[in-house]
């Protein structure tokens, strides 16, 4: 039989299957012992699968969609400063350096080398958000951090074990940096495991099919993922486009906008992003590095092409990237990166943006793009402990061609990310929620109406200090082909004593108990004109609570009678009248 | 063992085409199975008709239980009673915000299931309660009377009650039912209380929901059915079967219809545990094969896995249900699997089946699309003349087509490219018991597979092979093994209650306390069914995490439970349990209990396995043709042998092939097959 050959398409299928198994397997391992929850709860973990030369040979469902194609660079940095020959089985290599990975501090990688028959077959890499790396705020998320130094400790490709010895004196100076060792180390332990189980099982694949055959069938996934992304390239008409879009500021020079700019070029079956107009890197904590803003693109990609496929080295051999070093997306040490993340999101909308123009029946219009996030430390006088709630809120998402924007989940970074139940958080934190609801009239109308955001109100049952951002509110989310833009999330704040006030970012605010807070998140982008909705939906829309009769009037023409159902002649009347204006007034 | 009246014991699956009925007699030791269509419309006339077929009088009938998927198709199918749901004001939309996650992760195009209650149906009424079980807030009679109001408004035919922290005070839940069901009689009414007492909002509602929505179709339904068999002379024990592998009374039934949602595959998984216990293996991985899938369980000490929750309707689409049910591993790969070529030229199998209509290409219904049946067809597994006992004949030559049709993109002959789509199904197969094995901590060598399904006997010494599992078990008559392990099942149910707590600072005396809620709800329910309390069991459980952590761990709780050493022997579970699962622990770290577990079981009289008696004819002569096997590198000319005709004690040396009506076991060179005295065929893989 000649599938004994070392390319044959069955022990490809199946050697290509193992190892993405594999990957699986160790995040079976990480998310569920993880000690922080942020782990667990909003996935903030990555778990993969590199190749001796750093390629990307199969990375895990689950984990953000964020860390899509860029556990590489982790790698790519120990293999400069130790060399191809510079590992032995046992090492383990820690690293957040922000030049090497471009994210905050939090996010710790740790990999390990794999070894058959003494020669090197490559890295399980895991990469966990631990709840504190030290710097001036337990857990991070400063928002006026204007460098590295401020959020915390770095390490740079350290090796913690060498040879399977652990470094006392290495993992001394790490205790020490951070809060809460017993949950980093707890964490660390968690991420170890993962991969010392991935070395075993890479190994047991080769001495079952042989080195040359599992390369084989790498090379060959590699090929076939290509092969799928350079084929769904064609549903893109060729030609160039672009597309901008704007952040508020940077947290530390308010008021200042940020520009956030794409060219995507789609030629041959292959798509080049050039974000060569972006803004410079910032002063304040959102920037991010080299390796994130690539990861930002190669994750464009991935939405537009290959949805389903398993995130391997071949998928992104279709795409350039262009990006000038000291860019928002490229900043170069010492960078502020807390909340590196939430212009990424932006980033990627822009992206689809430019695209929409190359194929406007398949993208649809701007999703909420923020974290949406809270920070909240004190301490629980239920059990005298110090507490920390890092919570982002979920918000909508835009309208499709064909249909409206689903409401209340998670940003295009998020994944399988859960929202923390209202019960949970009572019985971990001392809060109190007053309400948890959809946000009437959040959606952009359109012919297609954009997702609502979330109404969430909080209740301090104790004193704690506060730290909040929302973003996009110069820039709300855009609606597509005639769609009216979401609403803005906010933060409002009514402190006993005092009148609320709303905010967009907030540092270090102590509250105390009685004071509420409120996050309100943003709306996706309407699709289509909204004078073009069914009335009969604009009629449900207001029955369920999406949207008000106001906004029916206003916004979609639409007139209700008093019992709520469509008054069919006053509706076309006004949106006779709408129409008329608007052509009257070019 | 409760006492047993003598005479029929019968279980009736009702399937999605097939509606499975076997009988049990225990006088004889003698099974009898039947088969008649199910029909959808009025599912009792199918259940009446196996009957009459197997000539059994329900007066006859001692004790009959019955898997139903009257409750599941009124979810799937979005046919259940107009619902409404009650929340504490202020939460109302909980039920359609969800977890706000995004399952179908990288499609910009992703759907979020529509809720099952519509926001112009959820009440919100004024009240509140804290996460000790403390009132913030008293239940408003007035918000009540109001959402009185707009229920009637509504014309709801269900209402769901969920409010916050009802798992740990009750008090305004049910404060509200009683209020609700004295204002609308006829109405059916749950309060999630009732249900589970387990914090998460979201879920605990959804839960709520479900059993509502199916609560008035399960309750027509039992009515029906009990009507029609009483009248039939029927005054036997009627149980139905649950998604936990237990059975329930139709009184309890029809309180919490939602247990029964996922019942049907559970039958084989308790059968499979039974059959395991009966020849010496405690640990055993059952593995179920049908048309469409392949599904695979681990059983640990004579107890199928379970999990907490599940989604009705898929992970990606459907809706979480928050109740224990066997932890089932599945995987789109049946006899009907199709074989095909994705976007970038890679050969895959699955998850599309090609279903009874077509078909395989083999049926010669017009089925075009390879399937697992053709390439088991062409690589003389099956036999083209004996499917069904020779029902129909296969069409070998539509087989070799279809399979030659994807192979030659491939440059694969259609011998190669049988091989290759019947290695990739055996993978995917395989990848599935890693996952409830090797993925758990567990290690498949110290397992036996109890193989069933149409096509489980067919494909399990290779799965068995790939794995190391040493021991293979195939009962009689595979095809009607889920109905059988019905039989086979007792009275259980399952409570549980959150607390989370420190352990270090929790006594043996508290603990104890907690669980004796638990222990009186468990009893009682028990007695209401008329169960016999000296053949209870109850087994208590922690679920615990090291401090910080969001998952748990399962840990079981001793028989005695007093004093600091029986804490201490506790801690040490936890930390070896979870040392197992993930391969390392933290001994040192502070650990919580989140929820207290209690399993009621009822022991009900049931068939012995080990007197079951097949029934056997005279050996035909053995028959020989070519099989394909990789390992021979092709085709080896093998005996074939009828399974009726095999008598107890016989050996079969592979490779061999053993036929029976509607299934056929493949040994591989180097199996061995020794026929039990009750039947099962028990293969040691790899002996020689």
């Amino acid at each position: 039989m000649s599938l004994e050959r070392p390319n044959d398409p069955v022990t490809a299928e199946v050697v290509r299957h193992a190892l993405i198994a594999l990957a699986e397997e160790m995040t079976i391992n990480l998310a569920r012992t993880a000690h922080s929850t942020i782990v667990y709860e909003v996935q903030d973990f990555a778990t993969g699968i590199l190749d001796a030369q750093a390629r990307l040979v199969a990375q895990a469902p689950g984990g953000l969609p964020l860390f899509v194609g860029d556990l590489d660079a982790a790698v790519k940095d120990g293999l400069a400063l130790f060399g191809a020959d510079g590992f032995q089985p046992g090492d383990v290599v820690l690293t957040n350096h922000t030049g090497t990975c471009g994210q905050h501090l939090n996010n710790i990688v740790v990999y390990t080398p794999a070894f058959h028959e003494g020669r090197l077959i490559g890295f399980p890499v895991t990469r966990a958000h631990w709840p504190d790396v030290g710097g001036k705020l337990a857990g991070g998320f400063l928002t006026d951090a204007v460098s590295s130094f401020e959020e915390g400790i770095q390490f740079r490709s350290l090796k913690i074990y060498k040879a399977g010895q652990p470094d006392a004196e290495l993992l001394r100076l790490i205790r020490h940096n951070v809060r809460l060792p017993e949950i980093s180390f707890g964490d660390l332990r968690a991420q170890i495991a993962a991969c010392r189980l991935a070395e075993r099982r890479l190994a047991e694949l080769h001495r079952k099919y042989g080195g040359a055959r599992v390369e084989a069938a790498v090379a060959a996934s590699w090929d076939h993922a290509e092969r799928i992304v350079r084929q769904a390239l064609g549903n893109y008409r060729e030609g160039s486009y672009q597309a901008e879009s704007f952040l508020d500021d940077d947290g530390v020079d308010l008021g200042r906008p940020i520009r956030i700019h794409a060219r995507v070029t789609i030629a041959d079956r292959a798509m080049t992003v050039d974000f060569t107009g972006m803004n410079a890197q910032v002063r304040g904590p959102i920037n991010s590095g080299m390796a994130a803003g690539i990861s930002a693109a190669r994750l464009a990609l991935k939405y537009l092409c290959a949805p389903e496929l398993p995130p391997n080295e071949g998928c992104f051999r279709p795409l350039q990237v262009i990006l000038p070093p000291g860019t928002l997306i490229s900043a170069e040490e010492p960078a502020a990166m807390s909340w590196w993340q939430t212009p990424i999101l932006t980033v990627i909308d822009t992206v689809l943006k430019a695209v929409s123009e190359a194929a406007p029946e398949r993208i649809p219009a701007a999703h909420y793009s923020d974290i949406s996030c809270m920070l909240l430390t004190g301490r629980d006088a239920r059990s005298g402990r110090a507490f920390t709630n890092i919570e982002p809120t979920a918000g909508g998402w835009g309208a499709r061609p064909h249909g409206d924007g689903p409401s209340a989940t998670y940003t295009i970074g998020h994944g399988d990310t859960f929202n923390i139940p209202v019960e949970v958080l009572e019985t971990r934190f001392p809060l109190h929620v007053e309400r948890y609801g959809l946000r009437r009239d959040s959606g952009g109308p359109g012919r297609w109406r954009g997702g609502l955001g979330l109404e969430r109100i909080y209740r301090m049952a104790g004193n704690g200090l506060f730290n909040g951002l929302s973003e996009r509110s110069v820039c709300p989310p855009w609606g597509l082909a005639g769609g009216a833009a979401g609403r803005s999330g906010e933060i409002v704040l009514a402190r006993v004593g005092h009148r609320p006030r709303r905010y967009h970012k907030v540092t270090g605010l102590g509250l105390k108990a009685g004071d509420l807070f409120t996050f309100r998140t943003g709306g996706g982008g309407g699709y289509g004109d909204p004078l073009e909705r069914e009335p009969e939906r604009v009629r449900l829309d207001v029955a369920q609570g999406h949207v008000s009769r106001r906004q029916a009037r206003q916004a979609y023409g639409v007139v209700l009678r008093r019992n709520g159902e469509v008054d069919a002649e006053a509706t076309a009347a006004l949106r006779a009248a709408r129409q008329a204006a608007l052509a009257g007034g070019g | 063992m409760s006492a047993r009246r003598p005479g029929l014991r019968t279980a009736v699956d009702i399937g999605g085409t097939f509606t499975d009925l076997v009988l049990y007699d225990d006088a004889t030791g003698g099974v009898k199975f039947e088969k008649a269509l199910s029909t959808p419309r009025a599912l009792a006339d199918a259940i009446l008709q196996c009957l009459a077929k197997a000539e059994a009088a329900p007066a006859a009938i001692a004790h009959l239980v019955h898997g139903s998927t009257v409750a599941i198709n009124a979810v799937i199918q979005r046919k259940g009673a107009l619902t409404a749901l009650v929340t504490t004001a202020g939460f109302e939309d909980v039920h359609e915000i969800g977890r706000a996650n995004r399952p179908d992760t990288f499609n910009l195009f992703f759907e979020k299931p529509a809720p099952l209650v519509p926001a112009t149906r959820r009440f919100g009424v004024v009240e509140r309660v804290g996460p000790s079980g403390e009132v913030r807030t008293p239940l408003s009679e007035a918000s009540l009377k109001r959402v009185i109001m707009q229920l009637k408004r509504a014309s709801a035919e269900a209402v769901a009650i969920c409010l916050l922290h009802s798992y740990a005070n009750p008090a305004h839940e049910a404060a509200a039912k009683q209020a609700i069901e004295a204002a609308l009689p006829g109405v059916y009414v749950t309060a999630s209380h009732e249900i589970l007492r387990e914090y998460r909002e979201y879920e605990r509602g959804s839960t709520t929901v479900l059993n509502a929505f199916v609560g008035p179709e399960v309750n027509r339904y039992l009515t029906d059915l009990g009507g029609r068999l009483k009248a039939g002379g029927f005054s036997g024990v009627f149980h139905l079967m649950q998604s936990n592998g237990g059975v329930m009374s139709a009184e309890r039934a029809r309180q919490v219809p939602v247990a029964m949602m996922e019942s049907g595959p559970a039958g084989g998984i308790i059968g499979a545990a039974a059959l395991g216990r009966v020849l010496g293996h405690a640990d055993v991985i059952a593995f179920d094969m049908g048309g469409t899938t392949a599904k695979t369980c681990l059983v640990e000490r004579g107890l199928p896995k379970m999990t907490e929750q599940y989604f009705i309707g898929g992970y990606r689409d459907g809706f979480p249900l928050r109740l224990p049910v066997v932890d089932i591993v599945e995987v789109g790969a049946g006899g009907g699997s199709i074989a095909w070529i994705d976007a970038g030229g890679a050969l895959k199998v699955g998850p599309q089946s090609a279903g009874a209509e077509p078909g395989p290409a083999c049926y010669g219904r017009g089925g075009a699309a390879p399937t697992v049946t053709d390439v088991n067809l062409l690589l003389g597994r099956l036999n083209p003349r004996r499917f069904f006992g020779g029902e129909f004949d296969l069409d070998t030559g539509a087989a070799e087509g279809a399979v030659a049709r994807i192979g030659q993109p491939l440059q694969l002959g259609p011998v190669e490219a049988a091989a290759g789509i019947l290695t990739l199904a055996d993978a995917r197969m395989s990848f599935a018991v890693r996952a409830i094995t090797l993925q758990r901590g567990y290690d498949p060598r110290d397992f036996a597979m109890v193989a069933f399904g149409g096509a489980g006997p067919l494909h399990a010494a290779a799965i068995a092979r790939e794995l190391s599992i040493p021991t293979v078990i195939i009962p009689p008559q595979p095809g009607h093994f889920s109905a059988l392990g019905m039989l086979l099942t007792d009275l259980r149910h399952d409570h549980v209650l959150t607390r989370v707590t420190d352990f270090a600072r929790l006594t043996a005396d508290e603990l104890g306390a907690w669980f004796q809620p638990l222990e009186e709800a468990g009893r009682a329910a028990l007695a209401a069914e008329a169960h016999d309390q000296a053949n209870v069991l109850l087994l208590r459980s922690l679920d615990m995490r090291y401090a910080g952590q969001e998952y748990t761990v399962t840990v079981p709780v001793g028989e005695r439970l007093d004093g600091p050493a029986a804490m201490g022997e506790l801690r040490r579970r936890f930390d070896a349990v979870y040392e197992q699962r993930y391969g390392h622990a933290g001994a040192d770290d502070p650990a919580e209990i989140v929820n207290l577990r209690l399993t009621c079981l009822g022991a009900v009289g049931k068939p012995d396995f080990a007197q079951l008696r097949d029934k056997r004819i005279a050996a035909p002569a053995a028959d020989r043709r070519p099989v394909y096997f990789a390992a021979a590198g092709g085709f080896v000319d093998s005996p074939v042998q009828q399974r009726a005709g095999l008598q107890p004690g016989a050996h079969v040396a592979g490779p061999a092939v053993i036929e029976e009506y509607a299934s056929t076991t493949i040994l591989h060179p180097g199996d061995r097959a020794t026929v039990e005295p009750n039947g099962c065929l028990v293969l040691e893989i790899g002996a020689g």
